[in-house]
């Protein structure tokens, strides 16, 4: 039949030799530009985008993390900090109770360095007043007995306030005495 | 067609395979020549406009051309190539860019004729496809492990062997440039053929019929000549697309592990 | 009336390829949306499968003009 023949004339799927080869270096020209120029540019902004937006959120957790670090480093500060001033306290509590205790001792030994040399003293003078005494009470008896046996012994009343005279000069004496010790 | 026969006129002459047979127009070089390389430099024209000024907030026309890559790159080479999409994503995005421009030209004012509804350069494309996913599968697995992830499917008994494993091959290395090529140039050709129906039986029905009947309905022609522009341009684009998506996924079978 | 037997061949060869296309994705869109998450697989398999069946089309196409 003439139209299976006119359809072999004009078969379309019979290729155009001049269409294949313009296609096909058009294509090449095509993909070769392309992806020499175009698409890499693509693939960098896609990369540099992703980098910004990863990249911040990489930047606020280093932040972050700097800001827990300092956080730590103050924490730790302050809790050395009060350590030191509890152990200052202490020691400066310790050297007080030290300088107290000392003081004490110093002024416990003052006293009874004071007393023993009081006590000394006392001794001293007890026997310097002893000696005295000593001295004197035979020239004071000596002297009473010549007043006693000068004057009348029968007066019982004129003895006794001799006696009595007597006594108050010692005590006179007496009276003076511990205040010039003392 | 039976009333248009009826019609005393000179018959309807359906457009037919002698359509396409455009005529030179200067030495060797046709219609679907020029509209190749004005394709490529449009291509080529509108991507380097979109990375003129590269930055990190696109402007309009860097965000189109980024989002035309990204389809490509995201949707179509990642999901259907897997770790190592990026090697392929530019070849995937020229590819998708060329057939869709060229498929376009089939409904764009002026030119009006898709290139491939001439079959010789999806024939060379698709060949094209062809060595480079048979090239990428013998360098990924030797030729042996090439030939049985195509023909040799796991967990199968010998008896269905005997009949499966011809026709594993014969559909993935023999046909699927075939039909890869065949597809795009089948569709657009009869899409052409289609609103060339469309708009030469209007024209018909307008100017040479004698029946009063057949130029009153005229309009009714030439309306669903629009709508199946419309139809075409959707078609257009979705076999662009399906050419991308086989192409990465077939470049996909070939790199995968297991069958 | 004129025309070729063969593109009626085809037109009725396209039966089956069309009614394998639309099982093919009717079963990818039931798939996805029982599980979503899995559509990049599903997608994959789903045009391989489209592809496989559509070839039969285009084998009639080719068998229609080159006959």
């Amino acid at each position: 039949m003439d139209i299976v023949l006119a359809a072999e004339q004009l078969n379309p799927l019979v290729p155009h030799t001049v269409e294949i080869v313009v296609g096909l270096i058009a294509f090449g020209l095509l993909y070769w530009v392309l992806a020499k120029t175009v698409f890499p540019q693509f693939e960098k902004i896609y990369a540099e985008r992703t980098d910004k937006i990863e990249g911040g959120l990489k930047r606020a957790e280093e932040a972050q993390a700097e800001a827990q670090r300092i956080k730590q480093q103050y924490d730790d500060q302050l809790a050395g900090l009060r350590a030191e001033a509890a152990r200052i306290r202490d020691d400066a509590r310790a050297e007080g109770q030290q300088i107290k205790a000392e003081l004490r001792a110093d002024a416990e030994a003052e006293a009874a360095r004071i007393r023993a040399r009081a006590e000394e003293q006392i001794l001293a003078q007890r026997e310097a007043a002893v000696r005295s005494l000593r001295a004197e009470v035979g020239s004071l008896a000596t002297q009473l007995a010549e007043r006693i046996i000068g004057s009348e012994l029968s007066d019982p009343a004129r003895r006794s306030a001799t006696v009595d005279s007597f006594l108050q000069e010692l005590d006179g004496v007496d009276s003076r005495q511990p205040t010039g010790a003392n | 067609m039976t009333t248009m026969a009826t019609a005393p006129a000179p018959g309807f002459e359906a457009p037919g395979v002698e359509d396409f047979q455009l005529p030179p127009i200067f030495g060797p070089v046709t219609k679907p020549v020029l509209e190749l390389a004005l394709a490529a430099i449009i291509v080529v024209v509108l991507f380097r406009l979109a990375v003129r000024k590269p930055q990190l907030v696109p402007s309009k026309t860097q965000f189109l051309g980024e989002s035309f890559h990204g389809i490509v790159r995201n949707s179509i080479a990642k999901d259907m190539i897997g770790p190592e999409f990026l090697r392929y994503v530019p070849f995937l995005t020229a590819l998708f860019a060329f057939i869709l421009v060229n498929n376009l030209f089939g409904i764009i004012p002026f030119i009006q004729f898709p290139t491939f509804s001439h079959p010789g350069v999806p024939y060379a494309l698709a060949l094209l496809v062809w060595v480079i996913f048979t090239v990428v599968g013998i360098r990924h697995h030797g030729l042996g492990g090439y030939l049985r992830i195509s023909t040799w499917p796991p967990d199968v008994p010998w008896w269905v062997r005997i009949i499966l494993t011809p026709i594993e091959f014969i559909s993935n290395i023999i046909l699927r440039p075939v039909t890869l090529s065949l597809r795009l140039f089948g569709n657009m050709f009869a899409g052409h053929l289609l609103l060339l129906l469309f708009i030469l039986g209007g024209q018909y029905m307008l100017f040479t019929a004698d029946s009063i009947l057949l130029k009153i309905l005229s309009p009714f022609a030439f309306l669903m000549g629009i709508v199946f522009t419309f139809f075409e341009a959707f078609v257009q684009v979705v076999q662009a697309y399906i050419f991308v998506m086989l192409t990465a996924s077939y470049i996909g079978t070939v790199l995968a592990d297991d069958h | 009336m004129t025309g070729s037997l063969n593109v009626v061949g085809y037109g009725l060869s396209a039966i089956g390829p069309g009614i394998g296309v639309g099982i093919v994705f009717a079963a990818f869109i039931n798939g996805v949306a029982r599980q979503p998450e899995a559509r990049g697989q599903l997608q994959g398999i789903a045009f391989i499968g489209f592809a496989l069946s559509e070839a039969l089309a285009i084998l009639g196409l080719v068998l229609a003009f080159a006959i």
